[in-house]
């Protein structure tokens, strides 16, 4: 009888001490499964989301806006939907871009975003040199970020592909008053140093944060530092859903949801375990007393 | 898609399905692949790229008649002696430099960015505004007196600044779950990022399944044949 007990309760003990590649694999496939069958669950857009926008809704034609890519190509893949949208959105007011990287695996990014947005550039008819430029890795350091905020052709003097960046449309750009806009993808590299040496003089600042920088980015959106905040990939997809442009976002939206589902179903399960074999043990002690 | 493009998706996810063996929970081969080949790769671009940087910023600066950038060269140069033992004292005088001016550039500025305008945001006006925005103001100016009582080390803990220091530690337990929970987003979304990047467009998704067929059971069969750790090389 008593055996037999023991087996009924061995239920919690298993939730308790379950093989955790078991969890895994769950998340394997629930990400990989809406990725290769897509279907649709409904979105909501946040306000920090909607201000963001607004920002970018706000450039006019011919306004120069330096973009950062301040991440590792892992990063890349959380923000890609953040910045395709974001870039489309520039290129669509037909705004004057430059692509700055912070980061050596990051040097690779401008070309894949040129080729994806290549229908729009064409369509606005942008022109290397004359309406966008790829200046490659020019902030590998606070140094470099802030000599650039002071007098930009100290030291930027070429492009990415080592062309002079003399007759460009960067002719007009000399200090950080002439930047109408910072847009910066981030993981956290350099992006302290363009808050120290561009926000703080007054630049205005746009961010891509990926998921585990939220918390620690919020604050310089509380103190009006950054006029906006895109948090992380779900950003993205609201940003995508915002210009009706699908993309890489709004298609993962449904593994992301899938994944936080199985977190919260873990954490149940995890609590039943625990609770229920805490008592299991307490109740076995008092019998054997 | 030409040969290089399905080449890259190969070789690109099954080393990233060698990177996840990590999570079998037994050093592995394939793992210690995967983690090679990345920082030799990373080490590679970085050293190239810095080069260029180097060149682009500091040479081209001097040949345009910016002089002073040669005590840059000359100083990163001296980095360098610490190859050599015997005169391995020299690379302290351009590091202390180097921490000097990053010192002298991060407290200029993070004096505000990072201290003054953190506090200057949390002061507000507590009794304009609609019921939402006060609801937030409210709970930010109050959690921030609770939060900061409970850091209080020096004095007793006892009737209101006690329970001011409780009420602290709930809230500081509320915002543990609020960044558990935006972190756990965080890593999902990179997970996901990666996904996307081997399953869109489809004609990839064959290489990542192959890949996780083939790794999984490399693994499985390794660690039947008690080969998993005696195949690993050592650190």
């Amino acid at each position: 009888m008593t055996e037999q007990k023991t087996e009924k309760r061995s239920i919690y003990r298993m939730l308790v001490e379950y093989d955790r590649r078991i969890i895994y694999l769950f998340i394997f496939v629930l990400i990989l499964a809406p990725l290769m069958q897509p279907f649709s669950l409904p979105i909501q857009v946040s306000p920090g989301t909607m201000t963001y926008y607004n920002v970018l809704n706000g450039l006019k034609k011919d306004d120069v806006v330096l973009v950062v890519f301040d991440t590792e190509f892992s990063g890349y893949m959380e923000i890609q939907s953040g910045i395709l949208a974001s870039i489309k959105m520039m290129f669509e007011h037909e705004v004057k871009v430059a692509i700055a990287v912070a980061h050596p695996e990051a040097t690779g990014i401008p070309q894949l975003v040129f080729d994806q947005l290549k229908g729009v550039m064409d369509q606005h008819h942008y022109i290397y040199g004359q309406n966008y430029i790829n200046l490659g890795y020019i902030f590998p350091n606070s140094a470099s970020v802030a000599s650039t905020a002071q007098d930009f052709h100290s030291i930027v003097r070429q492009d990415a592909y080592g062309r002079s960046i003399e007759g460009t449309f960067l002719d007009n750009v000399n200090t950080w008053k002439d930047w109408t806009l910072i847009s910066v993808y981030t993981t956290g590299i350099q992006s302290g140093s363009i808050i120290n040496h561009y926000g703080l003089r007054g630049t205005p600042i746009i961010v891509n944060c990926i998921g585990v920088m939220i918390s620690t980015q919020q604050p310089y959106l509380s103190s009006g530092i950054y006029k906006a905040l895109l948090e992380s990939m779900r950003g993205g997809a609201e940003l995508e859903y915002l210009t009706s442009s699908p993309g890489p976002g709004l298609t993962a939206m449904n593994s992301f949801t899938l994944g936080h589902y199985m977190l919260i179903i873990a954490i149940i399960l995890g609590n039943i375990g625990y609770f229920g074999y805490r008592s299991e043990m307490s109740r076995k002690a008092k019998e054997e007393r | 898609m030409d040969i290089i493009e399905v080449s890259i998706v190969g070789v690109g996810a099954f080393l990233a399905i060698c990177m996840f063996t990590t999570l079998y929970g037994k050093s592995n081969p394939l793992y210690a692949l995967a983690e090679e080949s990345y920082i030799g790769f990373g080490t590679g671009l970085t050293i190239v790229i810095n080069l260029l940087f180097i060149y682009k910023t500091g040479i081209l600066g001097i040949q345009a008649g910016d002089w002073l950038l040669s005590f840059g060269i000359i100083l990163g140069i001296m980095v360098l002696a610490r190859i050599v033992p015997k005169y391995s004292y020299i690379a302290r005088v351009p590091i202390a430099i180097a921490i000097g001016a990053q010192f002298g550039l991060a407290l200029r500025t993070e004096i505000f960015t990072g201290f003054l305008d953190q506090i200057r945001s949390t002061i507000f006006p507590l009794l304009t505004g609609d019921a939402m925005t006060l609801l937030n103001r409210w709970t930010i100016a109050l959690s921030v007196i609770f939060m900061l009582s409970f850091f209080f080390y020096t004095t007793e803990l006892k009737g209101p600044l006690r329970w001011s220091a409780r009420i602290g530690e709930y809230a500081m337990y509320v915002a543990f779950g609020g960044i558990f929970a935006q972190t756990f987003m965080g890593r999902l979304s990179l997970f996901v990022g990666f996904m996307q990047n081997y399953t869109v467009p489809p004609w990839k998704i064959p290489y990542l399944l192959g890949s996780l067929i083939i790794v999984f059971a490399a693994v499985i069969i390794l660690d039947r044949a008690k080969l998993l750790e005696k195949l690993t090389p050592e650190e």
